[in-house]
C-alpha cells in the first residue's frame, strides 16, 4: 500500500496511500470543526418540535430541509455532527499532545538517566497499567467533575503511560549508541544531549504514537459523553448524540448510525495516518507495543 | 516447572500487595477531590443543615483525608467495603452479586477473541505475499478502529432491531428465573440441569461477548502474523521444510509454537483491557454486572461503590496478568527444557 501515489520527490510519508487517505479524513474533520458555524445549516441546539425524529432527506418521510434528519427534539443531525467534530478534535489533539508531552518527558528522563528515577517511573507505569483505562478515566472524571478541560486532563493522566512505556524502551536502545557518548564528550549538557541527540532519534516513534493516541482520546471522550460524564449538556458531542438516539432506535436508527459512523471514520483516519507513518518513518517499531483502546 | 510457577505466583503477590495499596490511596484521594457533595445524595432534599452535618459525621466525611483513608482501609482489610449511599446495602454484597456476571461475560469474550485472533492471524499469515494480503491487512485495521462499545451498538442495530434474531437486554428472557448456587449463572444452570435457562442466558451473552471479542481480536491477529513472519526464516523452519514436513504442519506445529509466546504476552494486556471494556458493553446491554453497577454509582456519586468496584477492577487486571504469566511458563519450551 506504499505505492507511488504522488511524485517521487515528495517526502516518503506523503507517498503512502495510508498517510494520504488517513490525513485527508483527519483534515476534513478538522476543517468541519474549525468552520462549523459557516458549514452547519442550523444552530446545533435549535429545536423544531414539529419535525422530530426525521430520517435523512433521501429516505421515505424525510424532509429536504434536514439533510440527515433530526433527533427527538427536532435538532438538525447534520449540524450536530458538524459541531460535534469540535469537541472530538479539541479533545483528540490537545489530549494526545498533553499525553505525549508528559509521557515522553518521563520516558526520556527514565531511559536516559536510569537508576532510581527509572525505577520510580517504571513502577508508576506498572501501577497505571493495572487499571483498565476506562475505569481510571471514569474515576478521574468523578473526582474532577465534568467539562471539556477536565476530560482532556483525565485522558492525559490516563494515557501518558502509552508514550512512556514505548518511548522509554527506545531511549534505552538509543542511549547506548556512540554518538550519544560523543555528544557528552564534546561537552554537551545532559539537557542538550537529550534534546538534540536522543529526542530526534525517537521522534518518528513519537509522531506515530501521537496519531494513534488521537484516535484513542477521541474514543474515550465518546465513551465519557455516552455515559453523560463529559462536556456540559448544551455542547453537542457525538457520544451524547449516540446516547440520546439509543432511546429512540425503534423509531429511527439513523440518529444512532450517523454519529457512530462519524466516530468510526475519524478513528480510521487517525489509525491509517498512524499506520502509514509507522511504515514510512520507521519499519521496525511498535508492532507489539502499540495497544488499541 | 511447579516450583517455577510457585515462584512467579509468590513474586506477583509480593508485588501486588504494595501496588494495591497505592491503587487504593490513588482512588481514595482522587474521589475526595469530588466537586459534588456525597452527603447530599444520602439525605432527603428538605434536610436541615444540622441533619446534613449529622450524616456527614456518621459517614466520617468530616475527618481529614488521611484519617478517613486509614479507617476505610482498616475496614476493607476485614472485608467491609462500607455501605452503598444510594442502596443502603453493603458494597461487598452488591459486588458479590454483580461480579460473577462480569467474569462470565469477560471469559466468554476472551475465549471468542482468542479463537478469532489465532485463526485470523494464521489466515493472514497464509495470505502473505499474495493478492489477499493488502485487503486482509487493511480490514484488520478497519475492524480494529471500531471500539467495542460501538460494536455493541452496531450489533444491537443489526441483530436486535433490524433482524430481531437475538435479545440484547439483561441476562435472561421474561419468565426465566436464575438458579442460585454459586452466583455464576451459566454454571448454576448446568449444575441444576436447567438447560432451557442456560440457552436463554447464552443467547443474551452472545452479542455483548462478540462485541468485546471484536474489539480485542484484530490486534491478536496482527501480532500473531508479525511474530510468525519473524520466526518463519529461522533455521529450524528451513530444516523442517527440508525434511519434507508439509507446509501446513510446519506452520501449525513448528512456527506457531514459537510465534505464540509474544502473542500470549500481548493477550495478557489485551484481556486486561477487555475486562475494562465490559464496563460500557454492560451498560449498553443492560447486563447486570460490575460495570453497570459502577456507572450507576458514578451517576449517583455513590463513593463506597465506586471505590470498591475500582479496587475489584485493578485486582482483576492483576489476576489476569498472573494467569498469563503462568500460561507463559507452561507453554515456553525453553523453560520446560531446563527441567
Amino acid at each position: 500500500m506504499t505505492g507511488r501515489f504522488a511524485p517521487a520527490r515528495w517526502p516518503r510519508p506523503l507517498r503512502s496511500a495510508r498517510v494520504l487517505v488517513g490525513g485527508g479524513i483527519v483534515l476534513s474533520v478538522l476543517l468541519c470543526a474549525i468552520f462549523a458555524p459557516l458549514i452547519a445549516p442550523y444552530d446545533p441546539n435549535a429545536q423544531d418540535l414539529l419535525n422530530t425524529l426525521l430520517p435523512p432527506a433521501w429516505m421515505e418521510g424525510g424532509n429536504p430541509d434536514f439533510l440527515l434528519g433530526t433527533d427527538n427534539l427536532g435538532q438538525d443531525t447534520l449540524s450536530r455532527l458538524i459541531y460535534g467534530a469540535r469537541v472530538a478534535m479539541v479533545v483528540a489533539i490537545v489530549a494526545a499532545l498533553g499525553a505525549m508531552l508528559l509521557g515522553t518527558t518521563l520516558a526520556l528522563v527514565a531511559g536516559y538517566f536510569g537508576g532510581v528515577v527509572d525505577w520510580l517511573i517504571s513502577r508508576a507505569v506498572d501501577l497505571w497499567m493495572s487499571f483498565p483505562p476506562v475505569v481510571l478515566s471514569l474515576i478521574l472524571i468523578v473526582g474532577f467533575g465534568v467539562g471539556l478541560s477536565n476530560v482532556i486532563l483525565a485522558i492525559v493522566l490516563v494515557d501518558w503511560t502509552r508514550f512512556c512505556r514505548v518511548v522509554r524502551s527506545e531511549v534505552l536502545v538509543v542511549r547506548r549508541y556512540d554518538y550519544i557518548d560523543a555528544a557528552r564528550l564534546a561537552g554537551f549538557s545532559h539537557l542538550r544531549t537529550l534534546m538534540r541527540e536522543v529526542l530526534p532519534a525517537v521522534a518518528p516513534l513519537i509522531i506515530t504514537l501521537v496519531s494513534l493516541e488521537m484516535a484513542i482520546a477521541l474514543i474515550v471522550e465518546a465513551i465519557l459523553s455516552f455515559v453523560g460524564m463529559s462536556v456540559e449538556a448544551n455542547i453537542p458531542a457525538w457520544g451524547v448524540m449516540i446516547a440520546d438516539a439509543r432511546k429512540y432506535m425503534y423509531q429511527t436508527v439513523w440518529g444512532l448510525v450517523l454519529p457512530i459512523l462519524a466516530i468510526v471514520v475519524t478513528v480510521i483516519g487517525f489509525n491509517l495516518l498512524g499506520d502509514g507513518l509507522r511504515r514510512t518513518l520507521d519499519p521496525k517499531l511498535l508492532q507489539r507495543e502499540t495497544v488499541a483502546a | 516447572m511447579g516450583s517455577e510457577i510457585l515462584g512467579v505466583v509468590l513474586r506477583r503477590i509480593l508485588v501486588a500487595i504494595p501496588l494495591m495499596l497505592v491503587v487504593s490511596v490513588l482512588v481514595f484521594v482522587v474521589l475526595r477531590l469530588i466537586p459534588a457533595d456525597p452527603v447530599s445524595m444520602a439525605v432527603p432534599p428538605n434536610a436541615t443543615a444540622e441533619e446534613v452535618e449529622a450524616v456527614r459525621r456518621e459517614m466520617g466525611l468530616h475527618l481529614p483525608i488521611a484519617q478517613q483513608y486509614v479507617i476505610w482501609l482498616g475496614q476493607v482489610v476485614q472485608g467491609d467495603f462500607g455501605r452503598s449511599i444510594a442502596f443502603g446495602q453493603p458494597v461487598l454484597k452488591l459486588i458479590g452479586q454483580s461480579l460473577p456476571a462480569t467474569i462470565e461475560l469477560a471469559a466468554l469474550a476472551a475465549i471468542l477473541a482468542t479463537v478469532i485472533g489465532l485463526v485470523g492471524g494464521l489466515v493472514m499469515f497464509r495470505l502473505r505475499g499474495g493478492p489477499g494480503e493488502g485487503p486482509a491487512d487493511l480490514s484488520s485495521i478497519l475492524i480494529m478502529s471500531v471500539p467495542e462499545f460501538l460494536w455493541a451498538l452496531f450489533l444491537i442495530l443489526l441483530f436486535g432491531v433490524a433482524f430481531n434474531l437475538l435479545p440484547f437486554a439483561g441476562r435472561l428472557g421474561p419468565g426465566q428465573s436464575a438458579p442460585a448456587i454459586t452466583g455464576f449463572l451459566l454454571l448454576d444452570c448446568i449444575l441444576t440441569g436447567r438447560f432451557g435457562t442456560l440457552a436463554s442466558a447464552l443467547e443474551h451473552m452472545i452479542l455483548p461477548a462478540v462485541a468485546l471479542a471484536l474489539g480485542t481480536a484484530p490486534l491478536i491477529m496482527r501480532v500473531l502474523r508479525s511474530s510468525l513472519l519473524e520466526v518463519i526464516h529461522e533455521d529450524y523452519i528451513v530444516m523442517a521444510r527440508l525434511r519434507g514436513v508439509p507446509e501446513r504442519r510446519v506452520i501449525t506445529r513448528h512456527a506457531f509454537k514459537n510465534a505464540f509466546l509474544p502473542t500470549l504476552t500481548l493477550m495478557g494486556v489485551q484481556f486486561g483491557f477487555l475486562f475494562g471494556g465490559t464496563l460500557l458493553v454492560e451498560v449498553i446491554y443492560s447486563y447486570p454486572g460490575l460495570g453497570n453497577m459502577m456507572v450507576e454509582a458514578v451517576r449517583n456519586t455513590d463513593l463506597p461503590i465506586i471505590q470498591g468496584a475500582a479496587l475489584i477492577y485493578a485486582l482483576a487486571v492483576m489476576s489476569i496478568n498472573l494467569a498469563v504469566d503462568i500460561a507463559y511458563i507452561l507453554l515456553n519450551p525453553k523453560l520446560r527444557a531446563s527441567q
